[in-house]
């Protein structure tokens, strides 16, 4: 009886509540938007966290200049530049652009910006973006150049990173937590654990932009939480929250409309080139010739993505697509394996991180591939902490899986500490001389170069581009549709008049 | 009495230097390095080991851990690595929505479970007794995330009466705030409520098998009056310690529906803090929910004392 009155109470506090949500309509200029993990501080200079990026990168700041929603480098805060020698960049800042405190962007700015990056003081998570620059000339307040020790081929790239962003050298001590730039948005609140919210910029030095009064980032974590929210109306978008399956159910309602494209995430099963049986090409080439790509994407993204052939990603200038260049061929993995004198395959444990579930998924799948070539795989699911330490710091591992975000992450395989432990002599050469050509037929040659070594050497196995999967709800529209760099640009966003 | 007390106090200083220790220890043994993992895989090595060395981990376990304790006395429980708030700020503020989602569950529970054991206990073995056992059963089968989400699947998605998650804070207002709770309290009460009525149909039932039960019955008493002052006084010790220890569990429920339900509580503020080695608060959230448990169990006591006059006698 007791009971029953508790029920009929809990329904008319429920129903009570409910009539007062519902008075709170949404505005028409305001966008709530998912995010999956809460930003680690709001620093751009001191963490190379993709959370913090999907907030403030493009957003709350800007850089000299930007990769467009092509992937183009674009002039942004500098209106234009000009190199005669490519050693010494002129760099002529736009007139009238005004922080979020109302004082004006000027030459000394940019400098006090890059000198602190280049401070090893100031624990910049790149320093070795900007390893080149020698001297920083202010020419006036609205001209200023680099003077760069050695060629640099990325020197530009560098420079619209999100290491790279600009901000006013008085608000040094508070981009950890309330960030100040140049942005179509302003920093207001961050209710830790919560949500991010960020305000229009009326001074923004783009006329017209942005058409959002205000977005708010909610943390949820759970997919199933994110899927709730969605189809309840609590947040009208999540762009990088929900995986290939949750995509396949939405696709069906009629409330979302789902954006996707492409991404720089190469999905790859790292091998640990220094540990047996791997340090031998041939077995690296019998993985490789062993797994069904088709068939993993598939299974793994539901057919959502592009199949890889090596680490240049499609949205990359140089991408040659090597897809079929050594295709699915379980006879060639078998005898490949018997010449490298394991005829009756071998074993080896799979370390993958369930915080990235494509990648268990993903996982599953080669197990059973690999079987049908004698190769036994144990998967180890591990916590992402745990990852980072046993297999990215320490290569502690036969084989992992996981996405590369990175843009222009090639250079990874010039580095024979990263934890592929990939060392070829003749790979880093060629990256060296790519990162100091300048024309840019011969650098695409030595691109190309690098990709073929790379399928000839097999020092991974490149199985598919993660691709960009955003779920909005319908009438949310101006999202890029490719990421070509890891940012939540919402400057263009606004909602469908009919919303 | 005052004499208990004293032990009690003892025993509980003791107990939360012990847990100090413990939690201090198993945070610094975990594999994982908070400034790889806050590098990340695109920062270098090199960019890793200065942070590492700014943050202070490169030096001896015992002097770090005396450093700690020495602030957690003076009441500083040390910086956020990866918020750079202070540990105790940071748990303050999620006190607003933790500590009212366990008292709206706690609430829950013994709204729910202390009159269903009874009902149940007084109806042995008849209709009544089996439906609240089927219930009680139910809910200690279902997993607490699981009914959370099958609440905000009825509530949020079909009928759209509550939001799916999130807290705006008191300041949005107490009926916001209060909706914001509802839910993962019933959810979370749910569970505790199930163990409860199980507990209090137990001790209930011993209780009514008593001798004076049925002499007061034999008196001619009313049935009511039976088992709220002679029988239901009686059983209330099994179920104080029960519910006591419910409490604590309360909170650890927490983190698991405050993930659920997107909400900024003290559970999710543990949670994350795992993920990325936030040493400082997952050290400072453990110590905190420890104390809250210690002290729950040393009102427990007290408790028992004003209760059952036999213990504060023999106390004294």
């Amino acid at each position: 009886m007791m009971s029953r009155s508790i029920l009929v109470l809990l329904g008319i506090v429920l129903a009570v509540s409910g009539l007062a949500g519902a008075a709170a309509a949404q505005s028409p200029a305001a966008l709530v938007v998912q995010a999956s993990t809460e930003p680690p501080g709001l620093d751009l200079t001191a963490t190379p966290a993709s959370a913090t990026a999907g907030v403030v990168l493009y957003n709350i700041q800007e850089c000299l200049v930007k990769v467009d929603r092509t992937g183009k480098i674009a002039p942004w805060l500098a209106e234009r530049w000009n190199t005669t020698d490519n050693r010494n960049y002129t760099f002529f800042l736009k007139k009238g652009v005004r922080f979020h405190n109302g004082r004006e962007l000027k030459a000394a700015d940019v400098k006090f910006v890059f000198e602190r990056a280049m401070n090893p003081e100031t624990k910049h998570p790149y320093p070795r973006y900007y390893e080149a620059i020698g001297d920083i000339i202010v020419k006036d307040d609205y001209t200023i150049t680099f003077s760069l020790k050695t060629l640099n081929a990325n020197f530009l790239l560098n420079l619209a990173r999100q290491g790279s962003v600009i901000y006013p050298q008085e608000a040094v001590d508070t981009l950890k937590s309330a960030p100040i730039g140049t942005g179509p948005f302003r920093f207001q609140e961050w209710v830790r654990g919560d949500r991010i919210v960020l305000g229009k910029n009326p001074d923004y030095h783009v006329k017209g932009l942005p058409h959002l009064d205000r977005v708010t980032f909610r943390f949820i974590t759970d997919p199933n939480a994110v899927l709730a929210a969605l189809k309840a109306g609590d947040i009208d978008a999540s762009l990088f929250g929900l995986g290939a399956e949750h995509v396949q159910e939405l696709s069906k309602d009629s409330r979302f409309a789902i954006v996707v494209g492409d991404t720089t995430n190469d999905v790859i099963l790292a091998m640990n080139n220094a540990r047996k049986p791997f340090t031998d090409v041939r077995v690296r080439r019998a993985v490789t010739h062993a797994i069904n790509k088709p068939d993993v994407l598939k299974g793994a993204m539901f057919g959502m993505g592009k199949i890889l052939g090596t680490n240049v990603d499609p949205l990359n200038p140089y991408y040659v697509d090597m897809s079929g260049a050594m295709p699915y061929d379980p006879g060639r993995a078998k005898k490949l394996l018997a010449e490298a004198g394991y005829p009756n395959g071998f074993e080896a444990v799979l370390r993958v991180s369930p915080q990235y579930q494509y990648s268990v998924r993903t996982g599953e799948i080669l197990v059973d591939q690999l079987r049908k070539v004698g190769v036994t795989v144990k998967i180890e699911q591990i916590e992402w902490g745990q990852w980072l330490s046993r297999v990215w710091k320490e290569a502690d591992y036969d084989l992992t899986i996981i996405g590369h975000a990175e843009s222009w992450d090639i250079a990874n395989y010039a580095n024979a500490k990263y934890y592929f432990r990939y060392d070829s002599a003749k790979f880093q050469e060629l990256f060296r001389k790519s990162e100091v050509t300048l024309d840019d037929k011969a650098r695409r040659e030595l691109y190309v170069q690098m990709q073929k070594m790379l399928v000839e050497d097999a020092p991974a196995v490149w199985l598919y581009m993660h691709p960009r999967l955003a779920v909005t709800k319908k009438g949310v529209q101006g999202l890029w549709k490719d990421l070509p760099v890891s940012s939540a640009d919402l400057a263009e966003v606004s909602w469908a008049a009919t919303k | 009495m005052r004499r208990y007390v004293a032990r009690r106090v003892v025993a509980l200083a003791a107990t939360l230097v012990f847990v100090s220790m413990l939690v201090f220890v198993v945070v610094r043994v975990l594999p994982g390095d908070p400034a790889a993992l806050i590098m990340g895989t695109e920062g270098s090595p090199e960019a890793a080991a200065r942070l590492r060395d700014a943050l202070g981990l490169n030096r001896p376990l015992a002097v770090q851990y005396l450093e700690w304790l020495a602030g957690a006395l003076r009441g500083d429980l040390g910086r956020s690595i990866q918020y750079d708030l202070p540990v105790g700020a940071l748990i303050v503020t999620r006190l607003p929505v933790t500590l009212p989602l366990a008292l709206l569950a706690a609430g829950f529970m013994v709204v729910v479970a202390v009159p269903l054991g009874i009902y149940a206990a007084t109806h042995h073995r008849r209709g009544g007794d089996y439906v609240a056992m089927l219930v009680s059963q139910l809910g200690i089968s279902i997993p607490q995330f699981w009914s959370g989400l099958l609440l905000i699947l009825l509530f949020s998605v079909t009928l759209g009466w509550v939001r799916s998650g999130g807290f705006d804070g008191w300041s949005a207002g107490i009926w916001p705030a209060l909706r914001s709770l509802l839910l993962p309290a019933v959810a979370l009460g749910f569970f505790q409520a199930a163990v409860l009525v199980r507990a209090t149909r137990s001790a209930v039932l011993d209780v009514l098998r008593e001798d004076y039960v049925r002499t007061a019955r034999a008196k001619g008493l009313p049935g009511r009056r039976v088992v709220f002052r002679h029988a239901l006084r009686n059983a209330l010790i099994p179920i104080v310690t029960v519910a006591g220890l419910q409490l604590g569990q309360l909170v650890a429920g927490a983190i698991v529906l405050e993930s659920v339900f997107a909400l900024p509580g003290l559970g999710r503020l543990a949670l994350n803090a795992i993920g990325a080695r936030d040493l400082p608060v997952v050290q400072g959230v453990a110590l905190f929910v420890a104390s809250c448990i210690v002290v729950i169990n040393f009102a427990v006591d007290l408790a028992y004392g004003v209760l059952d006059p036999r213990i504060r006698h023999e106390a004294s």
